[in-house]
């Protein structure tokens, strides 16, 4: 269409309508400096990402990598990361009105970067460049255009300032503690983190005086055209213009006023861009780029060590994913809510971790930030020059601290991976010697033996000595399933009885299993994620041997831990084998009625394993069981992927846990007894030995029963009917017993 | 400054011993061993001075089983050179002959402090540090709590009886019996045995000659035999007393 304000009615609005050329001039070149000093500060980050060690993590073309990890979330990609980014799915979990009021401004501050950028490219370019190349000026911002855009944006303003508010309003009313920004770990010479919180409040009060000088200027241009109709598709800006014309503006006023607030506008406007990447404006972009890169694979699958050292040393270890993950950081604390260590008043915060190591790697790359930095009387920490990471830039107290419980991923909005960067720094604490020396013996105890209790390697099968039938070795003989124990479940005093259950029942369901007796080592998962890489590797070493000369055809595990790394990991050193857990192994066996039970008629609660739930994504089957078992489930609060940690992972167990205000454990324990329940179910030998212990230091021993699901199993077992099953089965077995059902009646009972 | 730290490999005591068909030695097919936890403390405190004032570290064992895993966890964690002694007969050592085997490898080497632990499961009396002084003819020091070179000599603390520290300067060359060493010994990550295991140089020096002079002759080894039991007394506090000082009479212990 052929623009031409001579028309008398045309559904437009002039652009530039009271600017002379002398104040355009001004305009565009502010509007350069502007996107000058943008793109520099980008480039400022690009050039610290692509200064990162080349890794494969966080390559944005991912191979497929079929069979090597069995990705139990989302797949990641570009597709599945944009959805999450459009959708704000992560930022709305768990935190329905915050997420909701989010994806208002979300999406109301990329409808007004659109409405501007239209009315630019309409303005600057289709104008210009059809009056110089055709001779004629064509604009297409009139008409219908002109009113489903002024409708449309209208929606995208009071969206963003409605979905401000919220957040500026729960910001101020609710002191929910992750809004504070009160350190995990406490700096002797002190810190402030002042300018965090006056950051947060910039960028809120920025973007509302923003969207409100926005409507304040239409409402001033309508009033001065004197309300045309059409200006109705303009529905928030023409009940502007009222509420100007309502206080006494009239249209000689507003044209009066309107070029002072329209610079006051413009100011603060390319003030905003020019501010966004220096400051927290810019996760805008950083979030979701590092929530496309995000791979759930990472942390059930730690990454390598980096090449000629043993972990993170140095600035120059840092990935490009992992620089980009700190810049993503919007400190909006929800990992520092659900860490256990962080609870329990350990020094470790995984947000301050973050948010410690983006300032000292941005300050290494001489990046400016504004309002954005923690202040501190001495140079420590996050201000420290260049010196050792691990244990001056992040405390070896503050590494050691972590129980790898993956709580902060799974709740990041953006995709972070605390993890496998703490355990890349834990390497170097290894490497220095830097531990507790709790965990230094339990290491060499692993080392020398295979087990962390240094007990004798050729005693770890000695708790089958209590059953009246003997396990196949299945180094000597082909069994169907083979039972990894763990160390745990093999050695400890308490959970020998336990084992004994599980396979007193698999024995008597007829269950072809066996077990590697003294050719099992440590699995290793905790002795990688406490950073003893090399350790972990000769155990992986010498387990495969023992896994490669025996015969079965899956594997199972007691231990949720056992269970991560040789379902995730050992793939990577060739194990081929399907892993399962035995809470989905005794589930399939009670639901097809291979083990007989009675109804229980329990009321318990269940406690998810963190590298079953969180890592692993078994939740159904121990709570199928449970229900099987004619139990009733009562949920606690924090159940399934938002399980709370009981203290034990990542080499925890190892470790003094003195210090603490209040043990994991305990804090768990509570929470199951406000439930009224009696019975906490686990389904983890760690979890057993820790709550056992909980129980009695919460003082509900003799209240609350600690129970394993085998136990829960044990009592429902229904003896008369296996008797009966025991004298069919022979006539079974000869008919060929079900081959469908997956499960080999070879071990009949005897 | 040169120093050695001579260590040995003993059973590891978590596993179940047993005594072999001779009956004179325990079975060590099936037995795992470790090195000697003193001589860890010695290394140790020898790291300490390399640390503080600069030293070469060589370590030394007799090829005992699994002696390689010991001397490269000795260069993985900072010891510059260990040496395996071979030539010696499989089996146990004395602590004469394994002093002796120590002493003529010695002989033809340049050193100026020799650290080995004061003790060891086989040698709970703590001999080999004195024996090999008395075999070299220098300076002994036993139960080291702390050893730190001054030029010259060896300022030490010793750990007598009833928590009594003595402070002495001792002339080099000088063996010394650790105890403990100043800090607890240090982690050896498995990443750099291995790198040790991979570049080999661990050093293999005979010892062969006749080690066995003067050594023991083993008749017979066996676990303790039970030679009585405990007896309770019961009932009341005087009753019991009474029976106590009865016992005591009987023994000749008490008079009248």
């Amino acid at each position: 269409m052929i623009f031409d304000p001579t028309l008398a009615v045309v559904e437009t609005r002039k652009v530039f309508a009271g600017e002379g050329p002398g104040t355009r001039a001004i305009f565009y070149l502010l509007s350069l400096a502007t996107l000058v000093t943008f793109f520099a500060g980008v480039g400022l980050r690009l050039r610290k990402y692509y200064a990162g060690r080349p890794a494969a993590e966080g390559r944005f073309w991912r191979p497929s990598r079929k069979g090597e990890v069995q990705d139990v979330t989302t797949k990641p990609g570009l597709g599945a990361g944009l959805m999450k980014v459009a959708t704000n799915k992560t930022v709305r979990r768990d935190k329905p009105s915050v997420g909701l009021a989010h994806l208002a401004v979300f999406w109301g501050f990329i409808g007004l970067f659109l409405a501007t950028s239209i009315l630019s490219l309409d303005y600057d370019i289709v104008r210009n460049f059809s009056r110089f190349f055709l001779g004629r000026e064509y604009s297409f911002y009139h008409g219908p255009f002109y009113l489903a855009y002024n409708a449309v944006f209208n929606l995208a303003g009071v969206a963003a300032i409605l979905g401000t508010a919220h957040l500026m309003g729960r910001r101020a009313a609710h002191k929910e503690p992750q809004l504070d920004y009160t350190r995990a770990f406490k700096p002797e010479a002190g810190y402030s983190r002042r300018q965090f919180r006056q950051g947060d409040w910039l960028f809120l009060w920025g973007l509302m005086t923003l969207f409100i000088t926005g409507f304040l200027i239409q409402g001033l241009r309508i009033d001065e055209a004197h309300f045309p109709t059409f200006e109705r598709w303009t529905w928030m800006g023409y009940l502007v213009g009222l509420a100007w014309h309502g206080v006494g503006v009239s249209a000689g006023l507003a044209a009066h006023i309107h070029p002072w607030i329209w610079w006051f506008h413009v100011l603060l406007a390319l003030g905003f861009v020019a501010y966004i990447p220096f400051s927290k404006a810019m996760h805008m972009v950083t979030s979701p780029a590092n929530l496309i890169v995000n791979d759930p694979a990472n942390t059930r699958r730690l990454p390598q060590v980096p090449n000629g050292h043993s972990g993170y040393t140095e600035l120059a270890d840092f990935t490009p994913k992992e620089r980009l993950a700190f810049d993503a950081c919007t400190k909006c604390g929800r990992c520092h809510q659900v860490c256990p260590a962080r609870t329990a008043g350990a020094p470790l915060s995984p947000r301050d971790l973050i948010l410690d190591l983006r300032q000292w790697v941005d300050r290494q790359n001489h990046i400016p930030a504004l309002l954005d930095r923690e202040d501190r009387p001495d140079q420590s920490g996050p201000l420290a020059g260049e010196t050792t990471l691990a244990g001056s830039v992040i405390a070896s107290r503050t590494l050691w601290s972590c129980t790898t419980c993956m709580a902060c991923v799974e709740v990041c909005p953006v995709g972070i991976e605390h993890v496998p960067t703490i355990v890349q720094m834990r390497r170097s604490l290894v490497d220095a010697g830097d531990m507790d020396p709790t965990l230094q013996s339990a290491l060499q105890n692993i080392a020398q033996q295979g087990n962390s209790f240094g007990k004798s390697a050729r005693m770890r099968a000695r708790w089958t000595k209590g059953l009246d039938f003997t396990i196949p070795d299945a180094r000597k003989e082909p069994v169907e399933f083979l039972w990894f124990v763990g160390d745990y479940a093999s050695f400890d005093d308490r959970l020998q009885n336990l084992s004994r259950s599980v396979a007193k029942i698999l024995h008597q369901a007829g269950v072809s299993f066996g077990i590697l007796y003294d050719g099992e080592r440590n699995a290793g998962n905790d002795v990688r994620r406490a950073g003893e890489e090399g350790l972990y590797e000769m155990l992986v070493e010498h387990n495969m041997a023992a896994l490669s000369s025996a015969n079965f055809e899956s594997i199972f595990t007691t231990d949720p831990h056992s269970y991560n790394t040789l379902r995730n990991e050992y793939p990577a050193y060739g194990l081929e084998k399907p892993v399962r857990h035995y809470s989905e192994l005794l589930t399939d066996l009670v639901l097809s009625g291979r083990i007989p039970v009675k109804a229980l008629n329990k009321t318990v609660t269940y406690h998810d394993p963190c590298y079953l739930a969180r890592y692993n994504r078994v939740m159904d089957a121990p709570r199928a069981l449970i229900e099987a078992l004619g139990c009733q489930l009562v949920e606690m609060p924090r159940n399934r992927t938002g399980s709370f940690c009981c203290g034990a992972g990542g080499g925890r167990i190892w470790m003094d846990d003195s210090f603490l205000e209040e043990r994991p454990s305990e804090n768990r324990m509570k929470e199951a007894v406000a439930l009224g329940v009696d019975v906490f179910t686990v389904a983890c030998p760690k979890d057993f030995a820790m709550f056992s212990d909980a129980v009695k230091t919460v003082g509900q021993e003799g209240k609350m029963v600690v129970t394993d699901i085998i136990q829960l199993l044990e009592e429902a077992f229904d003896t008369d009917r296996a008797m009966a099953m025991s004298v069919a089965q022979p006539q079974a077995d000869g008919a060929d017993a079900n081959p469908g059902e997956g499960v080999s009646s070879e071990q009949g009972p005897q | 400054m040169r120093i050695v730290v001579a260590m040995r490999q003993l059973a590891d005591l978590v596993e179940e011993l047993e005594v072999d068909d001779s009956g004179t030695d325990i079975d060590r097919e099936f037995v795992k061993f470790v090195s000697n936890e003193w001589d860890e403390a010695a290394l140790e405190e020898a790291l300490l001075i390399k640390e503080q004032s600069g030293a070469e570290i060589v370590a030394v064992a007799l090829d005992e089983p699994d002696v390689d895993q010991t001397l490269y966890t000795a260069i993985a964690k900072g010891a510059d050179k260990a040496v395996k002694l071979t030539g010696l007969e499989e089996g146990w050592v004395s602590t004469h002959s394994r002093a002796k085997a120590i002493a003529s490898w010695l002989g033809d080497q340049q050193w100026d402090l020799l650290l080995t632990g004061v003790q060891a499961a086989d040698d709970l009396d703590g001999q080999l540090a004195g024996i090999l002084a008395a075999q070299l003819q220098v300076p002994h020091a036993a139960v080291v709590v702390s050893a730190q070179t001054e030029g010259s000599s060896v300022k030490v603390s010793q750990e007598l009886g009833g928590g009594t520290i003595v402070e002495e300067t001792i002339a080099l060359p000088a063996v010394l019996g650790i105890q403990t060493a100043r800090q607890a010994p240090r982690y050896a990550p498995i990443t750099r045995i291995r790198q040790a295991m991979q570049s080999g140089g661990l050093e293999e020096a005979s010892v062969a000659g006749d080690l066995a002079e003067g050594r023991p002759t083993v008749r017979r080894l066996y676990p303790p035999e039970k030679t009585g039991h405990a007896e309770m007394l019961t009932g009341s506090a005087s009753d019991v007393a009474d029976k106590i000082i009865e016992l005591l009479r009987a023994k000749g212990l008490v008079k009248s």
